[in-house]
């Protein structure tokens, strides 16, 4: 009786149709439960009982990767905030506590990625932690070049992952393309340093970065068509040359106000340049 | 971080080893990309034999036509395994190349075994016809859950066929089938991607396969075949619903 009621309940939601037909319908709904063959039935089950408990491992460990990249993602983006504080007098204890912080995103954060990655997943869950990775290259990148003036290269990086993890683990590599866009991304947070130095008066920095920078563009002018997606890279391309085009022409305003100056004979430079920065729109 | 040495590697010797790692790998995509147009190529072929059936061929005509193609495909994969056994691990990383056709490899292996068994290729079969047992070079078991839906997607077209042929046993036994496939498939907790959609999907192939049983079975068409131990309990069904 109840099995007729709940059909009775969905005639009446489905008046458009033929009682007739859904009448069928509901026989064929009650037949299967006397299941007929349990043989092929119950392999069906167990083959897909393990098709779930792959799915929902492979599941869990992709969300726990997506966890630490944002963690990643975030802590390394404080260590960018912390070195964009330099100021003229303040370089070294600003630098040395962005290190600081730097090491312990790697030993926390980036940790826990490489307890979770080995063998193939890498490359499998590489979406999944990609994001953390870039920013973290961009941070150590950023940190390396405030402190020496040079690129640190993917092979260090790899190097100092190491000891993240005992010997008979495989270590963390970073793969080419995420440390290549995580260096495209850099040329960002290089342009606002750039631009910080240049209201500070240090002037040299800012070319140095400058120049820095227009390398960094050349080279990777030459691999986009190779990376593994060219088309996420030309956007990437673009957004760098405007950085580059805006370090250009405030050192360019720098360059022509400063002179300028030197013809009036004032030596408060650092007034002049202060207001040539403040035309950069960031 | 160490300083010294190593950062006194040059800038542009750094770019230039990845320019040549990146060149590296668009040549291996390329070669990967031959092998898969291939194997795209072959499943065209198979699917053209399969489609035999629709034209009323003899079953066992079509089949043997169908099975004559996985030998070539099993050859293409492995050659496809060669090339990826020169960059160990990095299976994930050119996977989107060959997955859309895998899948379809996939559906026509398990529409094919249905058509002979009546049972659903299990992702181990599948594996095996393939060639793909190798733990570096294996079918993704998401590539096999989709290529599994594709199958579903045909059995529609297929039971209409059937029935207007003359074969009004089909749609019993394919709904039967549909049914316990979609009850297994809903042991499993998908994400909201691809393969959930296409899982969807199966539920409208379900719907379609129901009514064309319907359609048959209210002209009295359907042979009543082995389910006449349900016929007293459907008898009382319909007696209970009509008052």
């Amino acid at each position: 009786m109840k099995c007729s009621s709940a059909i009775q309940k969905i005639v009446l939601m489905a008046s458009s149709s033929s009682p007739q037909r859904l009448r069928q319908w509901a026989n064929f709904q009650s037949s299967p439960k006397k299941a007929r063959t349990m043989s092929t039935q119950s392999s069906l089950k167990d083959a897909f009982s393990s098709y779930a408990d792959y799915l929902n491992n492979l599941n869990e460990k992709r969300e726990r990767v997506v966890k630490a990249s944002r963690d990643i993602t975030m802590n390394s983006k404080k260590v960018i905030f912390q070195v964009h504080r330099i100021s003229k007098n303040k370089k070294e204890e600003v630098l040395e506590k962005a290190y600081k912080d730097l090491a312990a995103v790697m030993n926390q954060y980036v940790a826990r990625l490489v307890k979770e990655l080995k063998g193939s997943d890498f490359w499998k869950l590489r979406r999944a932690y990609s994001p953390g990775i870039q920013e973290y290259v961009e941070a150590a990148t950023l940190c390396r070049f405030c402190k020496s003036g040079t690129l640190l290269s993917l092979e260090e990086m790899n190097a100092s992952f190491s000891s993240l993890s005992n010997p008979s683990q495989e270590p963390l590599q970073i793969n080419i393309l995420d440390y290549i866009l995580g260096l495209a991304d850099l040329t960002g947070e290089l342009m606002r340093l750039a631009i910080g130095r240049i209201s500070d008066g240090e002037l040299q920095y800012a070319e140095k970065i400058c120049t820095f920078v227009r390398e960094i563009h050349r080279e990777l002018t030459l691999l986009v068509p190779h990376m593994d997606e060219p088309s996420d890279m030309k956007t990437k391309m673009e957004t760098m040359l405007q950085s580059v085009i805006k370090i250009e022409n405030a050192c360019f305003s720098v360059h022509v106000r400063g002179s300028e100056c030197n013809l009036l004979g004032t030596d408060d430079s650092s007034y002049s340049l202060m207001g040539a920065a403040e035309g950069i729109d960031l | 971080m160490s300083g010294g040495e190593a950062s006194a590697l040059p800038l542009e010797k750094q770019f230039e080893d990845f320019r040549s790692q990146l060149e590296d790998s668009v040549t291996l995509r390329e070669r990967i990309r031959a092998v898969v147009l291939e194997i795209e190529s072959t499943t065209r072929l198979m699917y053209s034999s399969l489609l035999l059936v629709y034209l009323s061929r003899p079953l066992l005509e079509v089949l043997d036509k169908s099975k004559a193609h996985i030998g070539t495909l099993k050859d293409h994969y492995s050659r496809l395994a060669d090339i990826l056994s020169e960059c160990p691990d990095q299976y994930y990383r050119y996977h989107g190349d060959w997955r859309s056709e895998t899948q379809t490899a996939v559906s026509l292996l398990a529409f094919t075994h249905y058509l002979e068994t009546g049972n659903l290729l299990l992702h181990n079969e599948a594996g095996e016809k393939l060639g793909l047992t190798n733990s570096q070079f294996g079918l993704d078991l998401e590539d096999y859950l989709v290529g599994v839906c594709f199958m579903s997607n045909e059995l529609p077209r297929y039971v209409v066929n059937q029935v207007t042929a003359g074969d009004y046993d089909c749609p019993r036994k394919v709904l039967k089938f549909l049914t316990e496939l979609n009850a297994a498939f809903r042991m499993l907790n998908l994400r909201n991607d691809f393969l959930r959609k296409k899982f969807d999907g199966l539920k409208y192939d379900l719907r379609r396969v129901e009514e064309v049983f319907y359609d048959v079975k209210i002209r009295g068409l359907a042979s009543d075949g082995d389910s006449t131990g349900n016929q007293g309990s459907k008898e009382n069904n319909d007696s209970e619903v009509v008052h």
